[in-house]
């Protein structure tokens, strides 16, 4: 692109620069703390951390929670993208608006609605008592449950607009081709959609994994403590005991699951690209 | 000028190179006249019409004033410990004595405060050696719904009516602990461990709606009468008032909990004639009572008077105050960490 590389290099260089003194430098200064312990460095923080049953609940939890969003948002994503495709220009850029919509909101409001919608008094209590599945007010709110609808609403979009950008740009005739051979519904998506749209799957999945690992505000206010996870004992670990050592290796963890699950999701779509 | 700023870390040498350089010039003397405070960022408009404007005309001296929490505090004055910024500062208690510890603060010299004497005894020396001057405080009771249940005692949270209608602080918050220790009082358990009371709330963790993190949460849940109980502090009481809900601030037998905020005198401070004038005019009666008509603050000075109705929600009165019963600062620093790893491994599991 450029005729002389140091043209390009001096263009990126600012760029570079920024981030490295920003982000780099108090991230890596940060995580270092990490593996600090009496005895210079090691990883007896990271083994202490573990060592803790409360740890592990919460760790696991954080994991199962983050693991179910971004799989029933796939499957929720695969099915929307589908539908968005499939329609004319004109109504595909509407329903892509409508997808987008929620993320002009603030997450503190979206997930300040849910407390009214899952509430004792909410329309989904109300609801269930009109038509008699519950003769009293059944409790969502601060439990794991309303953790996972909060969480999935708040980055379902993400995964749509990342399968929906995909789809876009599988062949046209590729879903015809393998229905004229005789393939079934299922065995298109898995051999076809699949491994095409792999990379808006890798990108939507690794954003509403890290996503639901990190959102600090969806936890706190529809979990709250009784749901603890590891993004607000990270922020306890801060806050109240002033203990960065403790929250680098919390945030050294959430890293590495980010990474892990990439890692992952870019196997399963490769897999199943390669048969 | 009253300022609110966030001061970039400079070295030493570039300070004592900007000494060096305003000496014999007038703006040396102009910042001489410059007073640095750090304070909780709550009801600061309120506060700068009330407190630092006038402070300001009456020293003709520049405030500075940088808000944030507590544990923003504490690092930023012990990151400054030997180049001192902040010259005064206002906190918790146990913040306070933690302060003290680190080798941040000084003692105050109270015969330097004329209004001094005019406080209530609780509020002249909570810290001992004079290391904070208490310039307000709060109750901690049980706010309730008066037409589905009655609260006489700390223990009735956790009776049959309230199952899965209560709200609890987080031990994280400056409630909880003091609410625990009164859950512990009622049991006939006084140790400063709270080992009790965590247990009895972790045995009852089903029946508690949400531990909270923020008062304005538990107006919130009263609001969708998703609760119909919460231990809470006397400062939140007004947004209680204008619901339209039968609600009621619990006396409960074993008497009523609570916090203190006091004022700090930094280590070093480099304008500690101004600091010392904040704090004196910060406690005089008449500033005291602007604070507490603004239901800002609780007056620490007893010589305020104030309406029926501005003390319904205040901790306000001698005595209501001498009834509070506190937990003293050293034993919530000592055994703070201690209970949020109980707390943690029984309640949050």
């Amino acid at each position: 692109m450029f005729e002389n590389k140091f043209v390009g290099m001096a263009l990126v260089l600012p760029g570079v620069l920024f981030a490295a003194l920003v982000f780099l430098l108090p991230v890596g200064y940060l995580l270092a703390e990490g593996f600090q312990s009496a005895d210079g460095w090691s990883f007896s923080p990271y083994i202490e951390f573990f060592s803790s049953e409360r740890n592990r609940t919460v760790f696991l939890r954080t994991l199962k929670l983050g693991a179910m969003v971004t799989v029933v948002s796939t499957i929720i994503g695969y099915a929307a993208a589908w539908s968005i495709v499939s329609l004319k220009p004109t109504s595909r850029g509407r329903l892509i608006g409508l997808v987008i919509l929620p993320l002009m909101i603030s997450p503190v409001a979206r997930t300040y609605a849910w407390i009214v919608i899952l509430g004792r008094t909410g329309i989904v209590n109300q609801a269930l008592m009109t038509i008699g599945l519950s003769d009293e007010p059944i409790r969502f709110l601060f439990t794991e449950t309303a953790v996972f609808i909060g969480l999935l609403q708040l980055f379902l979009p993400l995964m749509i607009l990342s399968l929906s950008s995909a789809m876009e740009n599988m062949p046209a005739d590729a879903v015809a081709a393998a229905r004229v051979l005789g393939a079934n519904p299922l065995q298109v998506f898995w051999k076809v959609i699949l491994p095409l749209t792999r990379e808006g799957l890798v990108i939507g999945g690794t954003l509403v994994f890290t996503g639901s690992l990190t959102a600090f505000i969806t936890p706190a206010i529809l979990g709250g403590s009784k749901v603890l996870m590891l993004e607000t004992l990270l922020y306890q670990r801060v806050t109240v005991a002033n203990d960065i050592a403790s929250a680098s290796v919390i945030a050294m963890i959430l890293i590495v699951m980010s990474f892990c699950a990439n890692q992952l999701l870019k196997r399963v779509a490769t897999a199943r690209g390669a048969k | 000028m009253q300022r609110t700023v966030q001061l970039p870390s400079l070295s030493v040498t570039a300070l004592s190179l900007c000494s060096l350089i305003a000496l014999g010039s007038s703006a040396a003397q102009a910042a001489d006249e410059k007073l640095v405070i750090s304070v909780y960022g709550f009801a600061q408009d309120a506060f700068s019409e009330i407190v630092y404007k006038p402070f300001e005309e009456q020293c003709q001296c520049e405030l500075v004033v940088e808000t944030g929490n507590s544990v923003e505090r504490l690092a930023k004055l012990e990151a400054r410990k030997d180049d001192p910024e902040i010259d005064m500062a206002v906190m918790s208690t146990h913040d306070a004595l933690s302060a003290n510890r680190k080798g941040v603060t000084q003692a105050i010299d109270v015969s330097r405060l004329s209004n001094f004497d005019k406080l209530y005894d609780i509020a002249k020396d909570p810290l001992g050696d004079h290391l904070g001057i208490g310039y307000t405080f709060y109750a901690t009771s049980i706010v309730y719904r008066s037409d589905k249940v009655s609260i006489d005692s700390w223990q009735d949270l956790f009776k049959d009516e309230l199952k899965g209608r209560v709200a609890f602080p987080n031990v994280t918050t400056n409630q909880g602990p003091p609410a625990l220790y009164m859950l512990g009082k009622a049991m006939g358990d006084d140790d400063a461990s709270l080992e009790a009371p965590i247990k009895q709330v972790a045995e009852h963790r089903d029946d508690i709606v949400t531990f909270y993190e923020r008062s304005s949460q538990v107006a919130q849940l009263m609001q969708q009468e998703e609760i119909l109980a919460a231990p809470v502090g006397r400062f939140a009481w007004g947004a209680y008032t204008k619901m339209d809900m039968p609600l009621a601030w619990a006396t409960p037998t074993e008497g009523q909990t609570g916090g203190m905020n006091v004022m700090v005198l930094t280590k070093g401070a480099k304008h500690e004639d101004l600091a010392y004038q904040f704090m004196d005019f910060w406690l005089s009666t008449g500033i005291q009572t602007q604070l507490a008509e603004a239901l800002v603050d609780s007056p620490a000075n007893a010589e305020v008077i104030v309406s029926d109705e501005v003390a319904g929600n205040l901790t306000y009165g001698a005595e209501t105050v001498s009834s509070l019963k506190l937990m003293a600062p050293d034993v919530i620093l000592d055994n703070r960490d201690q209970w949020l790893e109980s707390w943690n491994d029984k309640v949050a599991q």
